[in-house]
């Protein structure tokens, strides 16, 4: 079946959403693991794949129909296992030290949510693939309805939102605008959700999709204000990039956001 | 030798420091000698610095002196040991006694700001009985205020410091939250809490003033640890950068470099202060007189200042001015592990357990104290291997070089009330012709079983993380309160709970001289709570026509 114009922009959306994604685990990992100075050599592991995700990734956006090689799809599994692998990790990392799963061990111990991201990059990317070779469902579970990216994308911006919650505590709100990402994205993932699982569209979750993406470029100038407001500010990039907040980080409200429009256009043209 | 220091006033001519920018000034009101000022605070410190702001913002016309530099953190303070002794009194002074207090770094600061400047950052609360020790536990004397309204005042300060303490505290009844999280644990901190762990009792991160995040112009802490020698980010919420500063926007006058020598009496009242600056005697009238100058030189100025009508000293009907004089326990357990720890990396005192201020079984004495991690810096640890431990020579040259590994425990340990340990003073006089202080120091049975205890205690906690070649020091002390103790009773204390003298209706004492226990922890909180307070009351009286 050729596939329609609006799955072709829907399939560029997912994958031009789980390349910003990956690209925001890019370098949010990398420079926490720069930190970390390496200390376990698979802390490269997820440089690689988040980095051959972005690769495929807006390869797939630029070109939608592109249909073919097998290297989208290592790059895929590749980006899931990793980021699964990942997540065993850091829970390790945060639960092996004294006092176990406190929070002063969740806000300085490896982030949990971080290797999710590098998850969901990998299964949108995946969704993305598989649309655009035409393929309609993975395994039980349709795909070209939308609901399932749909549902993907809801959970991840309320994992997301579960992560800058956490470590917007540990900087005590000090700012008012630290309380933005705990409140848009949550509402348009609970209205996205509400969408998928009655099979409609309201505007309003558009709006606030937009919104989120929105939000997660603002939040690059925000964290950008407050690696400044360290000692030396920006002439002392190199600690004070490390030591503020991470600036690729609110991204990833954006790199979801977009596959949750991509998912609402499928949703859209099924009705 | 530390540098020349600052010996021209800085805050003159209208106009302060701003401790925020290098080289920058904010605007202050000045008042003039012969003007009389509703408040003249001696002291700008824990409890001098605390009582300017809250009295300034309460309307008073208020001048505060010290004796020390009025420092901007950002380009006056050096990453170095020996350039830092600038912050500490080092003037003479006579200790002895069978146990002389070593006087300087560990106990008292000499700038604007006070001893806070320096101090360590630990900010933690009494314990609610150790306000009532003689009726709750039976030993040494009540406190006049209830733990209730101390523990209200406490919230207070910690809001204005911005206190980053543990999501929930495991000892004592339910506070709020603190402003700001907790920072990370170094590890010499974790140290702590594994061998809290393994001995089964509690341990949390230590609520500290210094920035988790940032507030104002003040960064958040970098974790460099060259705290007891003066922060230069401003992450360290001293007096310096947090009450005054709202002080002088409020119409404080802070003069720095104004040592006082006596306080002027008529008629059964304060008049003013005589005091030096730029090397000439002067006069400032006052209302009302408050002194502030920490648990030494208070009392060695309500003593310098007799006269004919007061013969004894000032506020002294009681015989107390002087006595009672507390320091706290500072012993250690120190040993060696096989990871590098570098426990100077960070804020000293990262991890606690309060569990021995708390808990009143299983101790053969009277009091609590608490147990922190340690982290020296380089010098101090060389005079605590010296001094402490007995090493020379060769032998502290290989010491030193282990320093990586090096983990230790520290306790805060109360000592009670005890009227023969004492501040008078000496014949000899002072580079102003003053008298100076001779301290006289003796440690009771109860603080050699409490010494004990801890310090057993804190060696088991190392032996089970794995330390070897364990060792104690003995003999170190740190703050100083306790000589112009507050009471009901104008026979059996100095100044009533309001912190004003019984004989002197315009003199005041706000400082650590007024504690009449010390409980085992810290006490700067506890001076800033007593301190806001105080400007309540003060304000209070003024409303009803008292003061
Ligand atoms: C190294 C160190 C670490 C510490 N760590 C901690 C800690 O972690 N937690 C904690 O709670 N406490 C700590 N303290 C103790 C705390 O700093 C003091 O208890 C507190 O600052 C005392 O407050 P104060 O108002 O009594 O006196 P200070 O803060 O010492 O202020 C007194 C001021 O009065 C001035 N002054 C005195 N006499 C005169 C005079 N005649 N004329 C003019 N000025 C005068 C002095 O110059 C000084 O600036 C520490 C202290 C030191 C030295
Ligand atoms: S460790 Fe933090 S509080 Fe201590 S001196 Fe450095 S910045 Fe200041």
């Amino acid at each position: 079946m050729a596939a329609s114009r609006i799955d072709i922009v829907a399939t560029r959306l997912i994958a031009g959403g789980a390349a910003m994604l990956a690209s925001s685990v890019l370098a949010d990992s990398g420079l926490e693991h720069y930190r970390g100075s390496f200390a376990n050599p698979t802390m490269v592991l997820p440089l690689g794949s988040a980095a051959l995700s972005i690769a495929v990734n807006a390869r797939r956006s630029g070109k939608p129909e592109s249909g073919g090689s097998e290297a989208p799809t290592i790059s895929h599994v590749a980006s899931t296992a990793v980021g699964l692998i990942g997540l065993g990790f850091h829970v390790y990392n945060v639960t092996k030290r004294p006092g176990g799963l406190t929070f002063t061990n969740l806000f300085y111990g490896a982030p949990v949510g971080a290797p999710a991201s590098l998850v969901l990059s990998g299964m949108l990317g995946g969704i993305a693939d598989r649309l655009s070779k035409g393929e309609e469902e993975l395994g039980p579970i349709g795909l070209t309805s939308g609901r399932a990216v749909g549902g993907v994308v809801s959970v991840g911006i309320l994992g997301t939102v579960g992560e800058a919650a956490l470590l917007h505590f540990r900087g005590a709100y000090h700012d008012p605008f630290m309380w933005l990402p705990v409140t848009l994205p949550p509402i348009a993932a609970i209205s996205l959700g509400r969408d998928v699982i009655e099979d409609t569209v309201r505007p309003a979750t558009t709006v606030l999709l937009a919104a989120t993406a929105v939000v997660g470029i603002l939040g690059v100038g925000f964290h950008a204000y407050g690696v400044a407001r360290n000692m030396g500010g920006f002439r002392n990039w190199r600690q004070n990039i490390l030591a503020g907040p991470p600036i690729p980080a609110p991204p990833a409200f954006t790199g979801l956001a977009i596959a949750g429009l991509g998912a609402l256009l499928l949703m859209k043209a099924r009705r | 030798m530390p540098s020349e220091f600052q010996a021209e006033p800085r805050a003159i001519n209208g106009r302060a420091p701003d401790v925020f920018t290098p080289d920058g000034w904010v605007p202050m009101r000045g008042h003039a000698d012969d003007k009389e000022v509703d408040f003249l605070i001696v002291g700008t410190g824990a409890g001098g610095g605390t009582l300017a702001c809250k009295l300034a913002e309460a309307g008073f016309s208020v001048v505060a002196m010290d004796a020390g530099p009025y420092w901007r953190p950002l380009q006056d303070f050096a990453s170095d040991e020996t350039e830092q002794q600038k912050l500490y009194w080092t003037d003479e002074r006579i200790v002895d006694g069978d146990n002389p207090i070593t006087m300087g770094a560990n106990n008292s600061g000499k700038s604007v700001g006070g001893s806070t400047v320096h101090f360590a950052m630990v900010s933690l609360r009494m314990r609610p009985e150790h306000f009532a020790t003689r009726t709750k536990l039976g030993y040494g004397v009540d406190w006049p205020i209830c733990w209730e309204e101390m523990w209200k005042y406490y919230d207070e300060v910690e809001k204005t410091l911005k206190i980053a303490g543990p999501v929930r505290y495991p000892w004592g009844p339910k506070r709020g939250r603190y402003p700001m999280r907790a920072h990370p644990m170094n590890a010499a901190a974790e140290y702590l809490a594994r061998g809290a762990e393994a001995l089964g009792i509690d341990w949390t991160e230590t609520p500290i003033a210094t920035l988790s995040a940032p507030h104002g112009k003040a960064h958040p802490c970098v974790y460099r640890g060259f705290c007891v020698t003066g922060c230069s980010t401003n992450a360290k919420q001293s007096v310096l950068v947090s009450w005054l500063p709202r002080a002088l926007k409020a119409g404080a006058e802070i003069r720095d470099l104004s040592m006082v020598g006596r306080i002027e009496t008529k008629n059964g009242r304060c008049t003013g202060v005589h005091y030096v600056r730029e090397g000439e005697w002067r006069f400032q009238r006052a209302r009302h007189v408050v002194v502030a100058g920490y648990a030494i030189e208070t009392p060695r100025l309500l003593l310098n200042s007799a006269s004919d009508a007061f013969p004894d000293g000032l506020a002294n009907s009681s015989g107390l001015v002087g006595k009672n004089l507390m320091v706290q326990l500072n012993q250690a357990a120190w040993g060696q592990v096989a990871d590098e720890v570098r426990s100077y990396k960070g804020p000293p005192s990262l991890a606690i357990s309060e569990h021995w201020n708390y808990a009143d079984m299983g101790k053969d004495y009277f009091g609590g104290w608490s147990y922190m991690s340690q982290g020296p810096l380089p010098i101090s640890w060389a005079k605590t291997l010296a001094g402490g431990h007995g090493l020379w020579g060769q032998a502290l040259i290989d010491e030193m070089a282990r320093n990586n590994h090096s983990v230790g425990l520290k306790m805060v340990g109360e000592v009670l009330p005890d009227e023969r340990n004492r501040v008078t003073l000496a014949d000899e006089t002072d580079q102003y012709g003053l008298r100076i202080p001779r301290i006289t120091f003796s440690h009771s049975e109860n603080d050699k079983a409490m010494m004990n205890h801890a310090v057993d205690f804190m060696d088991r906690s190392l032996a089970a993380t794995g330390a070897t070649e364990r060792w104690k020091e003995m003999s170190d002390t740190c703050h100083l309160n306790g000589t112009a103790r507050m009471g009901n009773d104008p026979a059996t204390s100095v100044v009533d709970a309001d912190c004003r003298s019984w004989d002197i209706p315009n003199l005041w004492v706000c400082d650590g001289s007024v504690f009449p226990t010390v409980g085992g922890v810290n006490p700067s909180l506890t001076i800033q709570a007593v301190a806001c307070r105080t400007a309540d009351r003060i304000k209070a009286l003024a409303a009803r026509g008292e003061l």
